[in-house]
């Protein structure tokens, strides 16, 4: 795995920071493609690093960033990575609350962010798919796609919470090895 | 707002919770009934500047922080949230080798193919919000095919997205 500098990981980051919508999810599988793309961490990292975040208190994807900080520069990778990723982010989220009038005010601003929400779910769809994708190996879809529907039907149609399924997919993966 | 005490309340709640908007109960239940720091409304304005905004839902907490306590209290906001992002590094450093074993790994990745699953639950409501006539479809649709399929930056996706919001307005 190629080792970067800490100010392109910074930059990588703070430009993810401030250009992904949706939440953290969408962050975390664009983020793995950045990484993947510059092979700066490998798959089996980037899944524990997933996984240990959904368990960690606070924002997930602040954990996460954390993790691959970590694993990617040592403690300084992983206080660039959520510093990068949260101080521009905060910026512009203290800039949204001053004119957030606006956007109920102006119709453009209405037309805009109406736009962005559209491409946020457009992301988030395609995001997911990007992050079964990416662990498949030849021949091996049956665990990935099993798992991945059972998590959603679990969260959409029985209404458990993101923990409670992510506690179920842990019990299946335990019991359930990779061949 | 005294800043070490909006820093702690803030700190309890992210603490507690396990996902960006789960510490809004607490939130509330601190600023607004308890110490009437801010209102209803304005919590509301700082979970839809942070919903409106890039970044993670929890980023919501900057702005409560800054409602409460101007920028000082953003800054207080900003610490309490990337506080228990750092948890995660002990827990690294014990897991170290563990995590390299098999059944640790086949674990991991299956949390990661859920993580895939709710990814696309917390589409789905969103989805129904988003979609209101034919050209939102259009753009869902592009942005999802630019992501999955092409190498396209994320940044091009919302930019284009954007401009597409002043052309709708225009034309």
């Amino acid at each position: 795995m190629a080792q970067p500098r800490l100010t392109s990981l910074s930059r990588l980051f703070a430009r993810v920071g401030v250009t992904v919508f949706g939440g953290g999810d969408p962050t975390i599988a664009i983020l793995q493609r950045e990484f993947y793309q510059r092979e700066w961490l490998s798959p089996e990292k980037f899944a524990i690093a997933f996984g240990l975040a959904r368990l960690t208190p606070g924002t997930n994807v602040l954990a996460f960033c954390a993790a691959a900080g970590w694993y990617i520069r040592g403690l300084p990778g992983a206080l660039a990575a959520v510093l990068a990723i949260t101080i521009p982010a905060s910026v512009l989220v203290v800039w949204l609350t001053r004119a957030y009038d606006l956007t109920t005010r102006y119709p453009l601003a209405l037309s805009i962010a109406n736009a962005l929400v559209a491409a946020a779910v457009g992301t988030m769809v395609g995001a997911a798919v990007l992050l079964v994708r990416s662990q498949l190996k030849r021949g091996r879809w049956i665990r990935p796609i099993v798992i991945s529907t059972g998590a959603f039907l679990l969260a959409y149609v029985i209404k458990l919470s993101p923990l409670q399924v992510i506690s179920v997919a842990a019990v299946a993966g335990f019991f359930w090895p990779e061949s | 707002m005294n800043l070490v005490v909006l820093y702690l309340l803030l700190v309890k709640a992210t603490l507690t919770s396990f996902s960006g908007l789960a510490s809004l109960p607490m939130v509330r239940n601190d600023f607004v009934i308890h110490r009437h720091v801010l209102t209803d409304r304005q919590l509301n304005t700082a979970v839809a500047a942070g919903r409106i905004g890039p970044g993670p839902l929890g980023i919501y907490v900057v702005s409560v922080g800054y409602l409460a306590g101007g920028v000082p209290g953003a800054c207080a906001g900003w610490l309490a949230m990337i506080t228990p992002a750092f948890l995660i590094i002990p827990m690294l450093r014990f897991l170290g080798a563990r995590a390299e074993h098999p059944r640790a790994r086949a674990v991991a990745r299956a949390v990661l193919f859920a993580g895939a699953g709710l990814m696309a639950s917390a589409a789905a409501p969103l989805a129904r919000d988003a979609i209101t006539g034919p050209l939102s479809l259009a753009i869902v649709l592009a942005s999802f095919i630019l992501i999955a399929i092409t190498r396209v930056d994320s940044l091009w996706v919302m930019l284009g997205a954007a401009v597409i919001g002043v052309l709708a307005f225009q034309f």
